[in-house]
């Protein structure tokens, strides 16, 4: 076991980490000595598939545009379970990140007169989303990557899978990671740390992210004893593209693409008149999913029933100059020009609105009241929360900016006060955990824990789906349960030290499992339909007794506790939610 | 796809303009000439901006579309929503390498696709169902994240964006791994030197004003047209295909590469970035920008179209520009 020293580990190098990383930092004046740790090339995170754009009132005053109508937008977007203090700061703050990714080299689009062109994005009354064409994420990840090389003070460990947070009681000590490259086992200490791995989208089988997003971060975090808030929230993107879900972007929606039934309708006049394609995501995945139900759907020969994305009606300049990607994936997977021809789609599982527990500085919560001392979490992985039961396309990349500068700096600032360095509490976990890996790899199981995967999805995929149903949710719960209780017979093939993507394919199926049963806990308890979460048996809101955030904790025996916290409401009260 | 001419007016200003120029100021230098030596410069300083402007004229006519042209061409005839597609069996042909003495063995894989599968997904059914101990490098499996460049059927390809049965020649898809980057197992190679490569070229904007970076309250205005004259080499997405293609970087480990040497310029002529100089003076060397010579296999791969062939002229062009502007 090796033994690295840092002053911060940051574990995930997506949008929020890389930017943590940099404002830690810069707020330090380079004197921290920081790692980020990254079970990929740190640039190939699954930030680099965020498409459409990065929300935020970039000229207030000078157009129709406030930060009260980006928060108002936002909250309602989110059916009122977003905390409204945590979401003034997103909209407060956006700005000034979508001009630092200018700084830093994001060609962003541009109006003639060169100032940062934004466009439409469902669910936002005006034109707020900055883009780079419809590779907006991985522009801003390269961006991130290229700044973070000229930094002396901060190490990137490329391909390294944290299997374990180490903590003493409330107080952050490291983690363990293995080195894929040599399969060797890491012990790295630090006196902060940072949680930035993003969405668990991977729980599901259909879904637009890419095969990394397991959710690492949010089972260790859960595994180390930390709460998960509202994980029975998840969001469908409306339009991904079949059979492989790959993500056709909010944007074509927003640059004027429609929805189509088999009849060539546009039916999302029946479910939003007077928005439209552009109603919020959760409202557009149930639509389609409606018009499937009743026989309005297309049939796809791989099996999947679809609707269609339209856009032969627009302006091919606009296709080729702001949604190149779009046609390059259409044209690359099914020989399809969008210009040409409509494109199928369906609802896939594409953001974990619910995460670790963290207050409004990014801190990770410990206990009911109180923060883990040295610990935040940032992105995807964390729940401030300011999506609530829905988030609005593109509130995902100022989300990730706004709270990776904030983390940051206040790591920088926790760090300054901190005299001492804690080393020896965390050399026992790791010798514990190197244990625990070796212990995999010896095992004599006889379950493929690809086929394991393959059953969660099925019960991910069928009964956790944009429409839920109480008896199909106990269900889940019941057979997650008993899927969990047979990763101990998995057998792990590859027994080499080289690259073994089996052991690691092994541990993101563990982690994946104990964030399915977090969703589905959570879910089967919400007797209520709020944003992604839509009970078929109770159809309404009910702000009464569920305006509450829903809390999972690992408790007594290993098993799930779960509690209620209440929702952070200041100036906008909840009302009806229609468009 | 990629336009001869483009390159060959290029091709003149850097291999004819350069040495031309370099002949008749030494040749003058030595006769104690100034004034004559003076003229030549500018003569051939005069020579070299006309070979530029084609050239810049040339490579900008259709920045925009390129990678959508060479996509289109790609495609084929296929069309989904035609009926009647069963499940065939292709036979999948890997490298396998676990190190420990032994070399790199071709084995052999039959799979089940379906009219819709990729050769990644291909890959991974076989490491789900047949043998597991099959390693390949991969993510978002959409073409942006870079992760599985492999030599598919010879050519060095992101496995995410080939449909398996069209690549399949006589039912048959060799999958191989990249040979310029050193092999860790089967098709994953180790991207250590890549990185460094590209870190040696000191990516990222430089600017003055330091603070302002960070606390970013002003917004940096960019023109279209400043955009445009580094957008297309801005979509390296650093899958190292290039370097694979590239028979320099093969054969000469100092060589820093199509991919590098795209995202020096990339930064060169990006409007908000303010240490061209600097950059120029980097990569004027051998294993910099005269270490091309000018193969063109880089865009050829390329499945992004950067076009780093071209980002290297382009460079090549403004180095000898600044020497005959500047003396040095």
């Amino acid at each position: 076991m090796e033994i690295l020293d840092y002053d911060l580990v940051i574990l995930g190098s997506g949008i929020g980490g890389m930017t943590a990383a940099i404002h830690a930092s810069r707020k330090s004046s380079a004197r921290l000595s920081i790692c980020i740790v990254t079970k990929l090339h740190a640039m190939r995170s699954h930030s680099v598939s965020a498409e459409g754009g990065i929300s935020g009132v970039l000229y207030p005053g000078k157009s129709d545009d406030t930060f009260d109508l980006h928060a108002y937008d936002t909250i309602k977007g989110s059916d009122y379970l977003a905390d409204q203090d945590a979401v003034e700061i997103l909209a407060k703050n956006a700005p000034g990140e979508i001009k630092f990714f200018d700084h830093i080299g994001v060609p962003w689009n541009r109006e003639r007169d060169g100032r940062i062109s934004q466009r439409a994005f469902g669910g936002m009354s005006l034109k707020r989303t900055a883009f780079a064409a419809d590779k907006t994420g991985f522009f801003m990840m390269r961006a991130l990557y290229d700044e973070i090389l000229s930094y002396g003070n901060i190490d990137i460990l490329h391909e390294h899978f944290a299997t374990k947070l180490i903590l003493e009681k409330d107080t952050f000590r490291g983690i363990f990671a293995i080195d894929l490259n040599t399969g060797e086992m890491k012990l790295i200490r630090a006196k902060a740390g940072i949680i930035a791995t993003g969405g668990a989208s991977r729980a599901y089988g259909f879904t637009t992210t890419s095969y990394s997003s397991t959710g690492d971060g949010t089972a260790l975090a859960y595994n180390a004893g930390l709460p998960l808030k509202d994980m029975e929230f998840v969001q469908f993107h409306p339009t991904a593209l079949i059979p492989s879900g790959i993500l056709i972007t909010e944007a074509a929606r927003g640059e004027g693409a429609y929805l189509r039934n088999a009849k060539g309708e546009r039916f999302m006049e029946r479910y939003a008149a007077s928005k439209m394609e552009l109603a919020p995501r959760d409202i557009v995945s149930r639509s389609i999913i409606t018009e499937i139900e009743n026989g309005r759907g297309l049939k796809h020969e791989s099996g999947f029933d679809y609707v269609l994305l339209d856009m032969r009606h627009m302006d091919k300049e606009v296709i080729d100059g702001r949604l190149p990607m779009i046609k390059e994936i259409t044209v690359k997977m099914l020989g399809i020009d969008p210009a040409e021809e409509p494109i199928p789609v369906r609802p896939a599982a594409h953001f974990t609105m619910g995460g670790i527990h963290t207050g409004i500085d990014g801190k990770v919560f410990y206990g009911k009241k109180d923060p883990a001392k040295g610990l935040w979490a940032v992105g995807e992985c964390a729940c401030v929360s300011v999506h609530g039961a829905n988030r609005l396309g593109s509130n995902s990349l100022s989300q990730c900016s706004v709270w990776g500068r904030i983390v940051g700096e206040e790591s920088s600032d926790y760090l300054k006060a901190q005299a001492g360095f804690e080393r020896s509490y965390a050399m026992k976990p790791g010798e514990e955990e190197m244990e625990r890996i070796s212990g995999i790899l010896d095992r004599k199981g006889t379950v493929n824990p690809y086929s394991l995967k393959s059953e969660m999805h099925a019960v991910m995929d069928r009964k956790l789906y944009v429409y839920r149903r109480m008896k199909a949710m106990a269900e889940a719960v019941r057979e997650l349960h008993a899927l969990e209780k047979k990763i101990g017979e998995c057998y792990i093939e590859d027994k080499g030290a080289t690259y073994n993507t089996n052991l690691r394919d092994f541990l993101e199926l563990e982690n994946l499992m104990t964030l399915s049963i977090a969703i589905a806990e959570g879910a089967s308890r919400r007797k209520e339909s709020r944003g992604a979460h839509a009970v078929v048996e109770f159809p309404k809101r009910d702000d009464k007794n569920w305006l509450v955030h829903t809390i999972v904790q690992k408790g007594r025996g290993g098993k799930p506790s779960i509690y209620y916290v209440p929702v952070k409401i200041t100036r906008w009260k909840p009302q009806e939610r229609k468009y | 796809m990629i336009r001869a001419s483009r390159y060959m007016v290029l091709l003149y200003a850097s291999m004819a303009g350069v040495p031309a120029m370099i002949f008749l100021r030494v040749v003058f230098g030595i006769f104690g000439m100034a004034s004559l030596q003076d003229a030549a410069g500018f003569l051939a300083g005069v020579g070299l901006v006309v070979f530029g402007i084609v050239g810049f004229v040339e490579v900008y006519a259709h920045p925009q579309n390129k990678h959508i042209e060479q996509v289109n061409e790609e495609a084929g005839e296929a069309h989904v929503l035609s009926p009647g597609a069963g499940r065939d069996t292709i036979v999948m042909s890997i490298s396998r390498f676990a190190g420990g003495g032994k070399g790199i063995e071709m084995k052999d894989y039959r799979v089940k696709v379906s009219k819709f599968t990729t050769v990644l997904e291909a890959l991974l059914m076989i490491k789900e169902t047949q043998d597991s101990t099959l390693s390949v490098r991969y993510s978002c499996r959409m073409g942006i994240c870079g992760s599985c460049g492999v030599v598919v059927n010879g050519k060095p390809s992101l496995a995410c964006e080939l449909n398996a049965e069209k690549t399949a020649v006589d039912g048959c898809v060799k999958v191989e791994q990249m040979r310029a980057h050193p092999l860790l197992k089967d098709l994953v190679t180790d991207f250590d030197d890549f990185f460094a490569k590209h870190k040696a070229i000191r990516p990222g904007l430089y600017r003055k004003d330091g603070k302002e970076k960070y606390e970013a309250k002003k917004e940096y205005k960019q023109s279209q047209e400043e955009l445009n004259r580094f957008l297309p080499y801005s979509y390296c997405i650093m899958c190292g295909l290039c370097l694979d293609a590239c028979p320099i970087s093969n054969s000469n480990a100092e060589f820093l590469g199509p991919q590098a040497l795209s995202q020096a310029y990339r930064y060169y002529a990006d409007s908000r970035d303010q240490d061209g100089k600097k950059r120029l003076f980097d990569v004027d060397a051998l294993k910099g920008i005269w270490g091309c010579e000018f193969a063109g296999a880089c865009s050829h791969v390329c499945p992004k179209g950067v076009d780093p062939a071209s980002a290297i002229q382009l460079l090549k062009n403004e180095a000898a520009k600044s020497i005959l502007e500047n003396g040095e």
